[in-house]
């Protein structure tokens, strides 16, 4: 397809989503468009971490929920929403950093199970110091209209979709994604894995608490420790391995299919919705591990017969080929 | 690959709208008004199937099929004991006003019946939240809220962002009615209630085996530091003094640590507030390390009947629900006889309280005579009336006066001790 009828659909898609705010206020459909958009916006962010350098974290929330912490402090405390979420942002990349360097001398395992040490205990931290419940004061409960948080959610998904887009093609993206590949290779050839690891780690962060801005501006009422759960951490996950890990769709796709699918899920279903998502995870991971994007294009191959080879089988040829070679 | 992805994309986005455009049909309980079966609508004289019309030119326009009323109540989780007894409460008076005629609403000119949408928040306050927000665009007159502090709190800001009537029992956090919120009514003790009916109830005690020393676990939520606070002050108040104040992150499994202090402080009297998996976890340990305070106040997981469960360990201790089918308040006994028939047992605490707020809906739309969201919630403050509850009338704050039964379990029972003259049975002291 010409580039140009590429981003003519992507613009029209974008129009379609910024129109969609001014023709409805239904709170229904408003309400789940920003939950698809945050939880968007979350899995891209840790796609950037997962996917794109392949550290896997199962720490994510702490980060999503020190931008809303800060975020809904200063902005309930009179700062303006804009400062507000800078500061969460800025101040929630310098923890990371901080956290990074010692977390990202594990490997492996070792790393996933050190953030999520790090994750549980932020959340029964945060829990115990700030026990009370974060309610919007009377007056802006009386005023609150979805409008604002739905564009303000859209703005930081477009945002966090931008920065992966650029990463994956840039210099700093190539990188991370040789040390996903094979660490000591890339050490080899002069990519320094702990300054590409921890550069994914801040980056992913930060566009996490951007997420993390967007639930405290949009939640009229939540116990602050609510965003450091773990299951904003696994929802992220489940939705990036679902839509397509390591590509820029696959945590949009994800989303759209996870939120759209819990909400319409019948009475009966709804309490077995973990349970539904684990065995869809694990089959996805078994039978489709590109995720929904990889089954699309294999849907469209099939229909087009004449379309490039799918991403899974073009690996397997890519495989033989480098064997043949060895 | 970019050109598919695109599609795949626009196709999913193209899901998202159908999903949006197709209207709620998930996630909820719907009951029936007076059968209990899913998704029939009665009327309230004929007890038969059909569809309510307007009744002699009844100036509203036509009447709908029922008066729409939306709980969230925890029906699984931590909750669940509690939640169970609220879920019966709203059934049993939802279905026995439907069946005395359902509510008349001048409006229309007719008697609706109530039709309870009931959905499980799995105790989890957030849950609490979106699931009202659903509520919220489906046409009920008003949220019945569920048990336990932390999903009303969550609850009623929603409920006041919606303007719509909250009504809720099974939470003392007085906090929440200092917000300045017009919706939410909540005929239930408050902290304050409980932290001084304990005192009064102890100063019954003869004074030569009184106890004295005062050891508090304060689970760390913003009721804990509330109640703990009140405690505190009013220990002082009545002369009794505390020398245990330990704190616990709810959910906690291990209190081997918080009792051996206890018991190193020798406190006689033991005030406690945890969710019912932390209460049973706290007085098993009790048992297991052979140490019971000699007067136990659980104030909320003792009204949860498998509280049996734990033996002697649980026996003789104390709840504070709101609520005893004792007290004797007209409409108690039918309701209690039902419960019987249904449980085997006399209805358990909060059902009372809960059954108390149908009745107060349903007293205030008849008052209102429309279905009209603020005046809904106008006739509710301005009630007065005779409950399963006692006499209700609401403060400007949404908080009623309302006695503070304290229960004792003894001998697998819940005996009403406090108030003297409504008590069932005795305080026991000390506590087996």
């Amino acid at each position: 397809m010409p580039s140009v009828v590429r981003w003519t659909i992507v613009l029209l898609l974008l129009a379609g989503v910024v129109v969609l705010g001014l023709v409805t206020d239904d709170q229904r459909i408003l309400t789940i468009a920003i939950q698809v958009f945050m939880l968007s916006a979350l899995a891209s962010s840790w796609n950037i971490l997962g996917g794109f350098a392949g550290q896997i974290s199962l720490g994510h929330a702490v980060f999503f929920g020190l931008g809303a912490l800060v975020t809904r402090e200063m902005w309930l405390g009179g700062t303006s929403l804009v400062l507000s979420v800078t500061v969460a942002v800025v101040s929630t990349a310098l923890v990371s950093a901080i956290l990074g360097v010692p977390l990202l001398r594990f490997r492996g395992i070792y790393f996933a199970i050190g953030t999520l040490a790090v994750g549980v205990a932020v959340f029964l931290t945060i829990g115990n110091i700030r026990p009370g419940i974060s309610s919007l004061p009377v007056d802006a409960l009386r005023e609150y209209t979805f409008t604002g948080p739905y564009y303000f959610t859209l703005a930081v998904l477009v945002v966090t979709v931008v920065v992966s887009i650029w990463l994956k093609q840039s210099r700093l993206g190539l990188g991370m994604m040789a040390v996903r590949d094979d660490e000591e290779a890339a050490g080899a050839t002069g990519v320094g894995p702990l300054q590409h690891k921890l550069s994914a780690f801040v980056i992913s962060a930060a566009l996490a608490a951007l997420a993390g801005a967007s639930f405290a501006y949009f939640s009229v009422s939540y116990y602050p420790n609510f965003p450091f759960s773990v299951v904003w951490t696994f929802e992220a996950i489940t939705v990036v391995f679902i839509g397509g890990l390591g590509t820029i769709a696959g945590p949009l796709v994800g989303s759209a299919f996870f939120v759209i699918l819990r909400d319409t899920l019948p009475s009966g279903i709804q309490e077995l919705q973990v349970v539904l998502f684990g065995v869809l995870f694990i089959l996805v991971v078994l039978l489709l591990p590109g995720g929904l994007v990889e089954g699309g294009q294999r849907l469209l191959a099939a229909l087009s017969r004449k379309g490039p080879a799918p991403p899974a089988q073009q690996r397997e040829t890519a495989e033989k080929e480098e064997g043949k070679r060895l | 690959m970019r050109k598919r992805t695109l599609l795949v994309l626009l196709a999913v986005l193209a899901m998202i709208l159908a999903a949006c455009g197709s209207g709620d049909e998930g996630g909820d309980t719907t009951t029936t008004a007076d059968s209990g079966s899913e998704e029939t609508t009665t009327t309230a004289d004929s007890g038969g199937e059909e569809t309510t019309t307007t009744a002699d030119g009844g100036a509203g326009g036509e009447a709908p099929e029922s008066i729409k009323i939306g709980a969230v109540v925890p029906i699984t989780g931590p909750f669940a004991g509690g939640g169970a007894q609220v879920e019966r409460g709203y059934r049993y008076a939802v279905e026995a006003i439907n069946e005395a005629g359902g509510v008349f609403v001048e409006e229309y000119g007719v008697a609706l019946p109530l039709e309870l949408d009931l959905r499980d928040d799995a105790s989890d306050p957030n849950q609490t939240t979106s699931i009202m927000e659903e509520l919220g665009g489906e046409d009920i007159v008003a949220y019945l809220g569920g048990f336990g502090s932390p999903v009303h709190a969550a609850g009623t800001a929603i409920a006041e962002r919606n303007q719509i009537a909250y009504l809720g029992v099974a939470t003392a956090l007085q906090a929440l009615h200092e917000q300045g919120y017009q919706y939410y009514f909540s005929p239930f003790p408050k902290s304050p209630d409980i932290a001084i009916s304990v005192f009064e109830l102890l100063d019954t005690i003869p004074e030569d085996i009184r106890p004295s020393r005062v050891g508090i676990f304060q689970e760390t939520t913003d009721w804990g530091e509330e109640l703990g606070a009140l405690w505190e002050d009013a220990a002082q108040q009545f002369g009794y003094e505390v020398v245990l104040r330990e704190t616990y992150a709810p959910g906690s499994t291990d209190f081997t640590d918080i009792i051996l202090q206890a018991q190193a402080q020798d406190v006689e009297i033991l005030l406690s507030l945890p969710t019912p998996p932390d209460g049973f976890a706290i007085y098993q340990q009790m048992g297991e390390l052979g140490w019971k305070a000699p007067f136990n106040l659980v104030v909320r997981a003792a009204d949860v009947p498998t509280w049996n469960d734990l033996g002697e360990a649980g026996e003789g201790v104390l709840l504070s629900a709101g609520w005893h089918p004792a007290l004797g308040f007209p409409g108690i006994e039918e309701m209690n006889q039902r419960h019987i028939d249904e449980e085997g047992r006399p209805a358990d605490p909060v059902v009372g309280g809960s059954y108390s707020l149908v009745q107060i809906l349903a007293a205030a739309i008849e008052s209102a005579g429309t279905l009209d969201h603020q005046a809904v919630r106008d006739a509710i403050a301005a009630t007065d009336m005779m409950t399963v509850a006692g006499p209700i009338t609401f403060r400007e704050d949404g908080t009623s006066p309302i006695t503070n039964p304290l229960m004792q379990r003894i001998g697998g029972g819940v005996e009403l001790v406090w108030p003297a003259e409504a008590a069932t049975q005795e305080l026991v002291y000390p506590s087996p």
